[in-house]
């Protein structure tokens, strides 16, 4: 058990991701984490307040922990066996980059809807000409992340 | 943030939302964002990068207009 309360649950939500590819239930963090679920909901709200979370409007199930998504969207990450699905196509590059495990990104051109398949190796993605684009400004991200 | 099969693609799509295109990041780019934002994530020491290191960080890799500055409020 962490002596820092957040720290402890933070670590928890990330190790649940990383080994199922699915969000935690708020009685899987305090089982893995050594705390109450009141305790867990608190650090829910202190996670978001510092910019490590997105919580759903129940306070309680978590949307985002970057850069995994806690639901199904177009960017699918597969490692070790593992389906994970990322917020962003920058988190999609984000997964096998915090697990630092080799992986395979399966996303597509939101123009033409072509599917992309990127191997990712521990040192980078394989030589590719697709290009990523962010429409929203770098100081506007966290003002609305699910549209960012 | 988006994926697009070519720069012709990215510049249709904003063009069909009326919406401004954006410098363009290359996937080797996009790689040195993703393992500094999140390399050590899984990692009880990790945190969040502040915004000086986030503009060290573009300014890195070629990423240094005003669109990448996360204390700039010109944009949006």
């Amino acid at each position: 058990m962490f002596a820092d309360r957040d720290l402890g649950v933070k670590v928890a939500i990330y190790g649940h991701f990383a080994e199922t590819g699915r969000r935690p239930e708020v009685v899987d963090v305090a089982r893995r984490a050594g705390i109450d679920e009141a305790g867990v909901v608190a650090s829910f709200q202190s996670l978001r307040a510092q910019r490590l979370l997105l919580l759903e409007n129940d306070g309680r199930s978590i949307r985002m922990a970057p850069p995994f998504s806690g639901v199904p969207t177009q960017h699918l990450v597969e490692a070790d066996g593992i389906g994970y699905f990322a917020n962003c196509a920058w988190d999609a590059l984000g997964v096998p980059a915090a697990l630092r495990k080799p992986g395979r990104v399966h996303s597509r051109c939101e123009e033409s809807g072509e599917p992309l398949d990127l191997p990712v190796g521990l040192e980078g993605p394989e030589s590719s000409d697709w290009l990523f684009h962010c429409l929203v400004p770098a100081a506007k991200w966290w003002d609305d992340l699910v549209f960012t | 943030m988006l994926f697009f099969r070519s720069e012709e693609r990215a510049a249709k799509w904003c063009a069909g939302r009326g919406v401004p295109r954006r410098p363009l990041v290359t996937m080797n780019q996009l790689w040195k964002l993703a393992t500094t934002w999140y390399a050590t994530r899984l990692e009880a020491v990790a945190r969040r990068p502040q915004a000086s290191e986030m503009r060290a960080l573009f300014a890195s890799i070629g990423l240094d207009d005003d669109f990448w500055d996360p204390g700039s409020d010109r944009f949006g």
